[in-house]
């Protein structure tokens, strides 16, 4: 896994860069995902201020700070998360069987024989549309999940969107911004990665493909969190 | 725009007449006990390790998170109650749940779909099993009772794992973390995340096997479904994630009777 990023790097460096090709997984990536992305992210802040309404009025008896607090929670955490996770199964199992299937049938090995470095042709495009995706998908579920979170914060306990941008004024920074598009790059970068190492090292039969893409999701959500982990870790020194 | 409602519109009718037929299965004819256990078996013993992982770490990025806002109130001790409880009633479920659907929905969806393409399912009804019976329903069950019992298991480590990372990194110790724990954790907290692991396993075990089920068209149709399994499930444990958040807030207010 390690080689395989290393190589990746390397290769951005080296080689013709396939510009159509990235803009075709730009594509799948982020327009294709946008839909159910978008959908998700709604219901979650849904969720997000139901239940800090509840643990607001049960700690400190009031609401009051529940724009701000969702908003940061959603900023910091949730939306990206939810994001990453979908794309991780959305897109790391179509890469997963995609580069499997072109291992078993032995078309990568033809593309060596053709002299073409498998890791420019299919790696690195697929990285970078990754990577690009993921920040905007970021970006654009952060807000969606905001807007909602403003509509239901206004039917359920009556603050009106004005009171939830001032509540969220004295909480929310532009670094919260910037760090959720970070982390949206770094989960980006991680599910293609994955994804064409367990592709590369397929085994044979339609067996290996299944196993290739269940241990691709899984590896790509562990590492997903324990990125998270790391990244939250290292930005609460940040603020 | 219209086919693709019309699709989204069959797929659910799909999946609920299947469900509907996995009862009907279950309640009318004979339980196949040995299977069921197998499955059990199976399932836990394989997804054990990535559970406890996830919980693991899903506690300690809500208990990280936490620690920022609560600091400047002065009010760590209320760390540990605040960052169980959000783990509980909200996060904790929904992240497991996420984690199981990758690994538990994948490998059974993948495994059923090679059944039905290699013709194996044709294969039990020709010799006048009911292959509902003898294939779906005992990895239905078995998929629900261990999906309930690891989400419940993946909550404990979320737990453990706030309690172990708050320490090491916001100087919270054992004592202190655990000690508003019963204060602010009500018990219909806990319930309501029993409810909503149940909920996910039940949502779990219905797709995948109804898409492992219907596939067609040889290998790429069984990459296909693994696909849509995942993403499918991802969806519909949100919306239900939205709904048993609703109907628990409903609960509540009848219990304690207070409003919002």
């Amino acid at each position: 896994m390690m080689t395989l990023l290393a190589d990746t790097f390397w290769g951005t460096f080296t080689g013709p860069f396939r510009r159509k090709e990235f803009f075709q997984q730009l594509y799948f990536v982020a327009n294709r995902s946008l839909f159910i992305i978008v959908f998700c992210v709604c219901f979650a802040a849904v969720v997000t201020i139901l239940e800090s309404s509840f643990h607001m009025k049960m700690v400190i008896q009031n609401d009051a700070m529940v724009p701000g607090f969702a908003a940061v929670l959603i900023l910091r955490e949730l939306a990206a998360i939810v994001t990453a996770l979908l794309l991780c199964s959305r897109v790391g199992a179509g890469y997963a069987s995609e580069v499997g299937t072109m291992q078993i049938t032995e078309q990568i090995d033809a593309l060596k024989m053709l002299g073409i470095d498998p890791i420019n042709y299919l790696v690195i495009p697929r990285f970078f549309a990754c990577v690009l995706g993921g920040i905007l998908l970021t970006v654009v579920s952060n807000m969606t999940c905001l807007f909602a979170a403003m509509m239901i914060s206004q039917a359920y306990l009556g603050y009106t969107p004005g009171m939830f941008i001032s509540s969220m004024h004295r909480f929310v920074q532009f670094k919260d911004v910037l760090f959720a598009v970070i982390k949206g790059a770094c989960f980006g970068g991680v599910i293609p990665l994955v994804a064409c190492y367990f592709g590369f090292n397929c085994q044979q039969g339609a067996e290996g493909v299944g196993k290739a893409t269940t241990n691709t999701v899984v590896v790509a959500s562990i590492a997903i969190i324990v990125i998270d982990f790391i990244l939250s870790y290292t930005f609460s020194y940040l603020y | 725009m219209i086919a693709l409602t019309v699709h989204i519109l069959d797929e659910i009718g799909g999946t609920l007449l299947f469900l509907q037929k996995i009862l009907s299965t279950i309640f009318v004819k004979k339980l196949k006990t040995h299977e069921i256990f197998v499955q059990i078996w199976k399932v836990s013993t394989e997804s054990f390790p990535t559970t406890a992982m996830a919980g693991f770490f899903v506690g300690a990025i809500m208990a990280v998170q936490f620690a920022m806002p609560i600091r400047e109130f002065g009010a760590l001790g209320f760390l540990g109650g605040l960052a169980t409880s959000a783990t509980f009633r909200e996060v904790g479920p929904m992240l497991i749940a996420f984690m199981l659907s990758g690994k538990v929905g994948a490998f059974t969806s993948a495994e059923l779909g090679t059944m039905r393409v290699t013709e194996q399912i044709d294969a039990v009804r020709c010799l006048g099993a009911d292959p509902m019976q003898e294939i779906i329903v005992p990895r239905f069950i078995g998929i629900v009772i261990s999906s309930f019992f690891l989400l419940a298991a993946g909550l404990m480590m979320s737990v453990f794992g706030g309690m172990a990372l708050s320490q090491a990194f916001a100087g919270v110790t054992p004592e202190e973390y655990t000690r508003h724990i019963p204060t602010i954790v009500h018990p219909l907290s806990i319930l309501s995340g029993m409810l909503k692991s149940l909920v996910f396993a039940i949502v779990l075990a219905t797709i995948c096997t109804y898409k492992g089920y219907t596939t067609t068209g040889g290998a790429k149709g069984v990459g296909r479904a693994v696909v849509a399994t995942a993403v499918t499930t991802m969806i519909c444990i949100v919306v239900m994630d939205w709904f048993t958040s609703f109907l628990g807030d409903v609960i509540l207010q009848m219990v304690r009777g207070y409003r919002s």
